[in-house]
């Protein structure tokens, strides 16, 4: 299973902070990503950042792992 | 009290500093940001402002940060506290406290410090106004 997570401006628009996906063997990034983006395409807009078990991450080709917590981030503005 | 935090509740300025002062006596030099709560934004008049985060990552960063920087500047110590939930007009937001032998590094530092959490730290603040309610995307 992969844990997503929405946070601030990006949850406001999914309506939702959390979700699980099934995983599968030599799941990508990107495939998480291309889903939600369909379900979710206003809050996308509004993506800047994601991260994979706490690290960002830029390359969508990464291979995930079952239990890895992917987040969904807008610009940060903490302080 | 860990020297990086993110809680709900009010932080104290001085139960920081003693902390921070409790590590070293060779410390000369303490500088500190507080960032607090404006009750004016953009124009318009804010009565509460409410932070959300990810809070294990954002942990992860601020320890991140402080550890860099008592590298980069030679810090004796650093604290970071930031508070998340709903934060009344005027009421502090976040803490920041460099330690060095010297004022230079520990200026340097608390500006660095407070800079980057800002950049790299996950959390969002949403201004909560008369007129409705808007999330903050930049960080001056």
């Amino acid at each position: 299973m992969i844990q997503i997570l929405f946070f601030g401006p990006v949850a406001e628009l999914t309506g939702v902070r959390e979700l699980a996906a099934d995983f599968h063997s030599g799941m990508r990034l990107q495939d998480v990503v291309a889903n939600l983006q369909n379900r979710y395409a206003d809050a996308f807009r509004g993506v800047s950042f994601i991260s994979v078990n706490n690290r960002q991450v830029r390359d969508q080709l990464i291979v995930l792992n079952d239990g890895d917590e992917i987040a969904f981030m807008a610009k940060f503005s903490g302080g | 009290m860990t020297a990086v935090r993110i809680q709900l509740e009010d932080f104290s300025q001085d139960a920081e500093l003693l902390a921070l002062r409790a590590g070293s006596q060779r410390m000369g030099g303490i500088a500190t940001f507080i960032g607090c709560a404006r009750d004016f934004s953009e124009g318009r008049e804010v009565s509460e402002i409410s932070f959300d985060a990810y809070g294990s990552m954002a942990l992860v960063e601020m320890n991140n940060l402080r550890s860099e920087a008592i590298i980069k500047f030679g810090l004796l110590d650093a604290r970071l506290v930031h508070r998340i939930g709903i934060i009344g007009a005027g009421e502090q937001i976040v803490f920041i406290a460099a330690g060095a032998e010297h004022r230079a590094a520990a200026f340097d530092a608390c500006r660095w410090l407070i800079d980057e959490l800002k950049q790299r730290v996950p959390i969002w603040k949403k201004e909560i106004t008369p007129s409705g309610d808007s999330w903050v995307t930049q960080h001056p």
